[in-house]
């Protein structure tokens, strides 16, 4: 071992960190676990399998969407359809009661006309 | 260990607080991968010295520095009270300025008391290599000494 040797372990010897570093440590972990649990959604949200499926996902609820979509058309046609017929049928049967109405004025006109006819007239 | 590596790569201890942060909190992160108590202590020195030539050279980018380039600390005004504290001191200030690769194996040897060959393993560098900078690095500190502190003997 030369002088040199002596001299750079002198001046390379251990120096201790500023009292408190341990603490500054463990707050640092702490932190950065918390910054860790937040960016976990944000990771996730970055891996290709999940956006695969997120497209998936979105792709179904369209298509499921549209079906539904078609379904309720479907039926508020029906019920148009069955809404008409209903006023149809309802036009039908006015005009029939009409006719029969006017029919029964008709008879009721004839008999008050020869009752009054045939009262002998005093 | 880990603060010190740092500070004496980094000469600037909140700089060297900061890596030495890094290098526990990454052993934080990674404490299932550490095996043993000889695999711990060489996982810190590892992580401590990448951590730290990564800190130097974002704080100054990296070049070729030649043995001219190396500064020179200014010689000490009264030659005649020559102390190990100077000499030490003026030591610190030589092996910061030495080159990357140098400075990493002279503050493993002097400061972590390495041998060679451990030097090798943890800098994955060949023992030659690892010899030859120790060598030009000593004979480099011992010029710019012996010119500072005439009547040193190194």
């Amino acid at each position: 071992m030369n002088p040199l040797d002596d001299e750079l372990k002198r001046a390379l010897r251990r120096e201790e960190p500023a009292p408190g570093f341990a603490r500054r440590v463990i707050e640092r972990a702490g932190a950065d676990s918390e910054t860790d649990r937040r960016g976990r959604w944000r990771r996730w949200l970055r891996l290709p399998q999940l956006r695969w499926a997120t497209v998936a996902v979105a792709c179904l609820l369209v298509t499921a969407g549209g079906v539904e979509y078609r379904r309720y058309e479907r039926s508020r046609a029906e019920g148009e359809r069955a809404r008409e017929a209903v006023m149809l049928a309802l036009q039908i049967a006015s005009s029939k009661l009409n006719g029969a109405l006017s029919q029964v004025k008709q008879v009721e006109g004839r008999q008050v006309d020869s009752a009054v006819r045939d009262r002998p007239i005093h | 260990m880990v603060y010190s590596l740092a500070y004496h790569f980094l000469g600037d201890p909140p700089e060297a607080e900061e890596v030495a942060q890094d290098v526990f909190l990454q052993l934080h992160r990674s404490l299932g991968a550490i095996k043993s108590v000889s695999h711990l202590i060489f996982w810190l020195r590892k992580v401590a010295v990448h951590r730290s030539i990564d800190r130097a050279r974002r704080l100054r980018p990296e070049r070729d520095v030649s043995l001219d380039d190396i500064a020179e600390p200014a010689a000490p005004e009264d030659h005649g009270a020559t102390t190990d504290s100077a000499v030490s001191e003026k030591l610190q200030q030589l092996v910061r300025v030495l080159p990357d690769k140098w400075r990493q194996v002279v503050v493993l040897r002097y400061q972590e008391d390495l041998e060679l060959h451990e030097i090798a393993e943890l800098l994955d560098m060949p023992i030659n290599t690892v010899k030859s900078s120790l060598q030009r690095a000593q004979a480099l500190l011992r010029e710019k000494l012996t010119r500072c502190f005439g009547d040193v003997p190194v």
